[in-house]
């Protein structure tokens, strides 16, 4: 897609796949940081991690079953927290702990079974050995999101406001709590194969966090959170390949020293003296 | 007609030994001025959670504008304006007063659509009319307590609901701020929008009969009609004198 700018192919490549996920994940990373559901960032990418080790243990395409695990294991997160009366951070805390448990179960099973499985490109992905269909799988997603966003926007806003009001005034949370699990459960598998478990926090939260230190408003916030990801993720990119460095720990680095830079210098908690 | 009929309902809280509601029978009619009063813990605030579908009715029948809430709970909440009690808005939370008011619409918009004109018009009048139009750019989390409550009620009051409950309106409010409220419930209620108050203040009630409710204990104690003035002393009565204040 990005061909007429970037002549490499390795490195065009790895640019789409870090900015398509940078939009994808930061969107997200908007809602979920205000419904204070940032630990689903965790489980997701623990589910996707050991959805993987599954696909790799039963020899068949990791990122498929990465992709089934999480969504299963998003579906899991609702029932579960309305049924054990938990809170969803504290269902997102078992979910996470499950996931872990059998992703290393199956990764030192292997090892020892002599099977040898490296879980190196799941922990910390592999930006540099995507395929094409990789590509075309996060514009998916990324479209999928801001469609997600833009036709339920007014649903999303109240949810993000306050859950119970929402629901006290008739909006249809649950459902829209859902579409959104199952969306950012497929966005953290496809993205897994590029940062990798660890590191897709960052992709998640941070650029949210920078963005909220200078956005009034939601609406802006959904349209900085992503330019910020996209903008530092894309220059990570480029620094890895020109400087031979790791590009997705570098790329989790710039952003969060962004977030450092972003907190110390945000006009929000400032008081104006003038006014007084 | 009525509003809410509730009959005999039995309301619990999972995990909860015993029902918080038990065998409540209530009837309110279009353009009541309800005042539910009783002591901590008599069930008010489930009672209001009940009727907008918000806590599951386990035994008896419960409609509510004419629909039946075991079924209809989402179709009912988008028809009744509920002001939740103890609500706080960080400094940062990144929504204007507007916003907040036009969300009162949302429910009762339905998915996929757009505020219209006559959305923004109705949560503008409900702006208007809580006197809160020099506040509409502010974000909702730099307001105090009492601004945030009237914001509250206006986000209730834009939804155009066909039944009003407030739990607590006026407890960050002043004498002036409080009677203008009552103010404000009381043209709600003459249009013909029953409304229901749960309250532990009783000044400045509006000089029309009052449907008054008294619950202790999970159950109705009183249910009857009487001046603004006779609210307080029935309370103290039939709640065993329990709001009484102990000498020093």
């Amino acid at each position: 897609m990005l061909e007429f700018l970037i002549e490499n192919n390795v490195v065009c490549r790895a640019v789409e796949a870090m900015v398509f996920a940078s939009i994808a994940c930061s969107i997200l990373g908007v809602i979920i940081s205000r419904m204070n559901l940032s630990s689903i960032g965790f489980t997701m990418s623990h589910a996707a991690f050991a959805g993987a080790a599954i696909g790799m243990f039963l020899e068949i395409n990791p990122q498929v079953t990465a992709i089934f695990f999480s969504v299963a294991v998003a579906a899991l997160i609702g029932p579960v927290s309305d049924k054990a009366k938990m809170a969803a951070d504290a269902t997102l805390g078992v979910l996470f702990a499950m996931s872990m448990a059998v992703a290393i179960f199956l990764v030192s099973y292997m090892q020892y079974s002599g099977r040898g499985l490296s879980a190196g490109s799941l922990l910390f992905g592999n930006v540099i050995s995507l395929y094409r269909e990789d590509i075309y799988a996060l514009a998916a997603v990324s479209a999928l999101t801001i469609i997600f966003v833009l036709a339920f926007y007014k649903e999303i806003t109240a949810i993000m406001f306050n859950m119970k009001i929402a629901e006290a005034s008739g909006v249809r949370v649950k459902l829209i709590y859902y579409i959104l699990l199952f969306i950012v459960a497929i966005s953290v598998s496809l993205t897994l194969n590029i940062v990798g478990g660890l590191l897709i926090f960052v992709l998640l939260v941070t650029p949210a966090s920078i963005a909220s230190q200078f956005c009034f408003n939601v609406r802006s916030m959904f349209v900085a959170a992503p330019l910020v990801a996209l903008s530092i993720s894309a220059f990570g990119v480029w620094a890895g390949f020109e400087y031979t460095l790791p590009i997705a720990p570098l790329v989790a680095l710039l952003l969060t020293s962004a977030f450092g830079v972003s907190v110390l210098v945000s006009f929000k908690r400032r008081i104006n003296y003038k006014k007084y | 007609m009525s509003i809410i009929e509730l009959e005999g309902i039995y309301t619990a809280y999972e995990g909860g030994d015993k029902p918080v509601i038990r065998g409540l029978s209530l009837s309110v009619k279009s353009g009541e001025y309800v005042v539910i009063g009783g002591p901590n813990s008599a069930g008010k605030t489930t009672l209001l959670e009940s009727i907008n579908g918000l806590v599951r009715i386990t035994h008896g029948t419960a409609s509510v504008c004419g629909l039946d809430l075991r079924c209809y709970g989402n179709e009912v909440r988008r028809k009744v304006g509920y002001v939740v009690q103890n609500f706080y808005f960080d400094p940062f939370t990144p929504f204007t007063v507007e916003e907040v008011v036009m969300m009162g619409r949302y429910g009762k918009m339905g998915l996929l659509k757009r505020p219209s004109r006559s959305d923004r018009e109705a949560a503008f009048e409900a702006i208007r009319l809580l006197g809160i139009e020099d506040l509409a750019s502010k974000t909702i989390g730099t307001l105090s307590g009492g601004q945030q409550q009237k914001t509250m009620i206006a986000h209730n009051i834009a939804k155009e609901p066909e039944v009003l409950m407030l739990d607590e309106p006026f407890s960050n409010l002043d004498f002036n701020a409080r009677e203008y409220l009552q103010g404000v419930f009381k043209s709600v209620a003459k249009k013909g929008t029953p409304v229901l108050l749960v309250s532990h203040a009783f000044d400045g009630l509006p000089d029309i009969r009052i449907h008054l409710v008294v619950m202790n204990k999970g159950r109705i104690t009183y249910d009857g009609v009487c001046d603004a003035g006779e609210v307080e002393s029935i309370i103290r009565k039939e709640s065993g004198g329990g709001l009484r204040c102990s000498s020093f």
